[in-house]
C-alpha cells in the first residue's frame, strides 16, 4: 500500500521519555519509565492490563501531568504543554476508546483533524468569506486522499456513529492522519476489528512509516501484529519497564513471559 | 461544483428553495395585513429566536450551560438606552445616533460576555451553569439599584432607532395606502436581523468553528489533543453568545419602548434554555423554532383566552393566559426530552420527502457491536 504523497518534507524528531513517574493518590501508575522511538520507526509499548500504557499516552499527549520525568519531542519539552500544543508539534494520537463524534459524517470528522492545519476562525466563517471556502475545499480534497489511503471513501458521507466498531476505529486512525502528524500514538488500533480490518490496518501503519517516514507508537494486544509491525519494543508491568529492544530478544525475555503468564509461572 | 451546492441545501428548483422563497415572500408582506397586536407578538418571536441562536450555539453546540443569558440581554437592552439616551428624562444618556447606539450595545454585551470569558474558559457545562447564575443576581441588583442608569424600578423609556434618515417610531408613514408606525417599520429591521443572525450562525457551525465547537461537547479531551484549544473556544463561544443576546436585547427595547428590571431575570434565562430544548439542541433551525415557539404560545393563549377552556384573563378566577402559557411549554419541554430528542427542527428534517432524510433508507444503521463498555466521553483512555 503505498501512503499519499507526505505534505512538503518535515523532520522527523526523536522522542525520548526519561525517567517518567506518574501517580495518583497512592497509586504509582508509572515508575521512572524510559524510552527512545527513534525517527521512522514503529515502537511497541507493550504490558498486561493495568501496566500503564494508556496513562504514558495520556502524558505523551498533555492529558495528564508528569509526577516527575520528561518527554522530549526534538527541542521542545512536552510535559509542560497543554494538549493542543502538542498537537501543534505534529503529535496525533487515536483513543482506546472511540472518540468520533457520533453524528458528524466521516468527513467532517476528518475535517477535525485538519484542525491545527487551518485557519478560518468565527468571523471568516460567519461571513463565508472566500478565503475560508477556498481552505475548506482545499482541506476536504486531502481528506478525501487520506480516507482513500485508510480504504474508507466510500463511507466519506455516513455518520460516523453508523459505521461498525471496526471502521469506526480506521476512521479515528484515519483522523489522526489528517493531522499530518510526524509522530502517532495508536492506543490499541485494532482492538474489536475483524480479522479483514486487522490487517488493512496493519498495512496502514506500516505503509504510514515506510512511505512518510512518520513514528509510530503503539500499544496493542495483538501479540502477532506487534510482533510483525514494530522495530522495537518497551514491555511495562505494573507501572515497570522490565525489558526493552528488538520484538525477537522481548519476547523470549523470563521476565516479560512471567508478566504475561502471571501466577502460572511465579508459582 | 453540484456537490457544494448540495451540501449547504442549495439545489436549485428543489422544494426547499420554493418553499423558503414563499415563506420569505409572507413575511414581507404581513404588515400589510396584520394588527399591531401581531406585528408586535412576531417581533419578540424575532428576538427570542436571536437570542436563542446565540445560547444555542453555547449550550447546545458547545455543551456549555448558561443561566445567564438574561443578563446579556439587558446589557444590550440598557446598554442601547444609554448610548442613545438624550437625557431629558433625567437619566444617563450618551445621545449617539441610535444605529450607532445599537451597534455600540452589541459590542458592549460581548465585551460583558468577554469580561466573564476567563470563568467561562475554564469551567464546563453544568459548573459555567452555575457560576453564571451570579451574573442574574448581579444584574438584576443593579438593574433595579442603579437609578441613574437603569431607572431603577420603572425602568427607562427608550429612544427609537434611526437608520439612513428612518426613524423607526410611530410618525406614520403611508406605504401603499398603509400607515407604517414603529412595529411595521422594526419589522423589516427584525426581519434583516434575524436572516443576517441566521446566515452568520449557520456559517459559523457548518464551518472549521462549528466542527471544533461539536467536538468540545462531545468529546473535551480528544477535542484538546485534536488541536483545539479548548479553553480558548470556550471563551470566544461565549461572547458570540453574549453578543447574540444583546442583540436581542436591543431588538427586544426598541419592540416594548420601555425596558422594565423585572423582566431580565432568571425566568427569562430559563425560557431562553426552554427555546433551544424545544426547538432542537446545537442547530441554528433549532434555535429560530424554539424561539418562535416560546414566545408566541402566550401571546396566542392572550389573545384566544376567551375561547379556552380553564384559560381566562388575569383575575378571573382561571389561570391567567401567561401562567397557563408557562404549564405548556413546560410540559413542551419535558415531551421534547422524552419523545422528541433533537427537538422540533428533528421532527421537520424527518419530514418524508424532504433531502436530507432521503440519505438514511440508502444507508442500513449499524449498531456498532462496541466490544469495549462506553465510557463517559470525559475519560481520557
Ligand atoms: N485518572 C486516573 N486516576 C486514578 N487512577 C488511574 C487513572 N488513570 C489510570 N489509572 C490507573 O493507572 C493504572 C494504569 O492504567 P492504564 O489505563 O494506563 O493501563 P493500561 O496499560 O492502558 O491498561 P489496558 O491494557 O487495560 O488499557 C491502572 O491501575 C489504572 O486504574
Ligand atoms: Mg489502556
Amino acid at each position: 500500500m503505498t501512503a499519499p504523497p507526505p505534505p512538503p518534507g518535515e523532520h522527523i524528531p526523536a522522542l525520548e521519555v526519561r525517567d517518567l513517574t506518574v501517580r495518583f493518590a497512592g497509586l504509582t501508575a508509572l515508575d521512572a519509565v524510559g524510552f527512545t522511538v527513534r525517527p521512522g520507526t514503529v515502537h511497541a509499548l507493550i504490558g498486561p492490563n493495568g501496566a500503564g500504557k494508556s496513562t504514558c499516552f495520556n502524558v505523551l499527549s498533555g492529558v495528564y501531568r508528569a509526577t516527575e520525568g520528561s518527554v522530549r519531542l526534538g527541542p521542545h519539552e512536552l510535559t509542560a504543554l497543554p494538549p493542543h500544543r502538542i498537537a501543534d508539534l505534529g503529535v496525533g494520537r487515536i483513543f482506546q476508546n472511540l472518540a468520533l463524534p457520533p453524528r458528524a459524517t466521516v468527513e467532517d470528522s476528518l475535517m477535525l483533524g485538519r484542525h491545527r492545519l487551518t485557519r478560518t476562525g468565527f468571523v471568516a466563517a460567519g461571513l463565508r468569506l472566500p478565503s475560508a471556502a477556498r481552505e475548506e475545499a482545499r482541506h476536504r480534497a486531502r481528506v478525501r486522499e487520506i480516507a482513500a489511503f485508510v480504504g474508507l471513501e466510500q463511507q466519506l458521507a455516513r455518520p460516523a456513529g453508523s459505521l461498525p466498531y471496526g471502521q469506526q476505529k480506521l476512521a479515528e486512525l484515519a483522523r489522526a492522519l489528517c493531522m499530518e502528524p510526524k509522530l502517532l500514538l495508536l492506543d490499541e488500533p485494532v482492538a474489536g476489528m475483524t480479522a479483514d480490518e486487522r490487517r488493512r490496518t496493519a498495512s496502514v501503519i506500516a505503509g504510514v512509516r515506510d512511505s512518510l517516514g512518520i513514528s509510530v507508537l503503539l500499544v496493542e494486544h495483538d501479540m502477532g501484529l506487534v510482533m510483525r509491525l514494530a522495530d522495537s519494543v518497551t514491555v511495562l508491568d505494573f507501572g515497570r519497564r522490565i525489558a526493552d529492544g528488538a520484538p525477537g530478544d522481548v519476547q523470549n525475555d523470563p521476565a516479560v513471559v512471567r508478566a504475561y503468564l502471571g501466577e502460572e509461572s511465579a508459582a | 461544483m453540484s456537490e457544494i451546492l448540495t451540501r449547504s441545501g442549495l439545489r436549485v428548483g428543489s422544494p426547499a428553495v420554493y418553499g423558503g422563497a414563499a415563506a420569505c415572500l409572507v413575511l414581507l408582506v404581513l404588515p400589510f395585513y396584520l394588527d399591531r397586536f401581531w406585528l408586535q407578538a412576531g417581533l419578540f418571536a424575532m428576538a427570542a429566536a436571536l437570542g436563542a441562536i446565540g445560547i444555542n450555539l453555547l449550550t447546545g453546540a458547545t455543551g456549555q450551560l448558561s443561566m445567564g443569558h438574561a443578563f446579556f440581554l439587558a446589557v444590550g437592552a440598557y446598554g442601547y438606552c444609554a448610548f442613545a439616551g438624550d437625557g431629558a428624562d433625567g437619566l444617563a444618556g450618551l445621545g449617539l445616533p441610535g444605529w450607532l447606539a445599537a451597534v455600540l450595545a452589541v459590542a458592549l454585551s460581548g465585551l460583558a460576555g468577554g469580561v466573564f470569558s476567563p470563568i467561562a474558559g475554564r469551567l464546563r457545562g453544568a459548573y459555567l451553569g452555575i457560576a453564571t447564575l451570579a451574573l442574574i443576581f448581579i444584574g438584576q441588583h443593579v438593574l433595579f439599584n442603579a437609578h441613574d442608569l437603569t431607572g431603577g424600578f420603572n425602568g427607562r423609556a427608550v429612544p427609537p432607532l434611526s437608520l439612513f434618515g428612518l426613524t423607526f417610531d410611530d410618525t406614520e408613514l403611508l406605504v401603499a395606502q398603509v400607515p407604517f408606525g414603529a412595529v411595521e417599520k422594526l419589522w423589516y429591521l427584525g426581519l434583516a436581523l434575524l436572516l443576517g443572525g441566521v446566515l452568520f450562525a449557520r456559517g459559523v457551525l457548518r464551518g472549521r468553528p462549528g466542527r471544533a465547537m461539536n467536538a468540545i461537547r462531545d468529546h473535551r479531551i480528544a477535542a484538546g489533543v485534536m488541536g483545539i484549544p479548548v479553553a480558548r473556544y470556550r471563551a470566544a463561544v461565549f461572547v458570540l453568545s453574549s453578543m447574540y443576546a444583546g442583540l436581542a436585547g436591543v431588538l427586544l427595547a426598541l419592540v416594548f419602548q420601555r425596558t422594565v428590571p423585572e423582566y431580565f431575570g432568571m425566568a427569562l434565562s430559563l425560557e431562553y434554555l426552554a427555546m433551544i430544548v424545544i426547538g432542537g439542541l446545537g442547530s441554528v433551525a433549532g434555535a429560530v423554532a424554539g424561539g418562535v415557539f416560546v414566545s408566541l404560545l402566550p401571546q396566542l393563549l392572550n389573545r384566544y383566552s376567551d375561547a379556552l377552556p380553564l384559560v381566562s384573563a388575569p383575575g378571573t378566577g382561571g389561570i391567567a393566559p401567561g401562567e397557563a402559557a408557562r404549564y405548556l411549554y413546560g410540559a413542551a419541554v419535558v415531551a421534547v426530552v422524552l419523545f422528541l430528542p433533537g427537538g422540533l427542527a428533528r421532527l421537520a428534517a424527518r419530514r418524508p420527502g424532504k433531502p436530507g432524510s432521503g440519505k438514511s433508507p440508502k444507508t442500513p444503521m449499524h449498531t456498532p457491536n462496541t466490544p469495549t463498555t462506553t465510557e463517559p466521553s470525559g475519560e481520557a483512555r
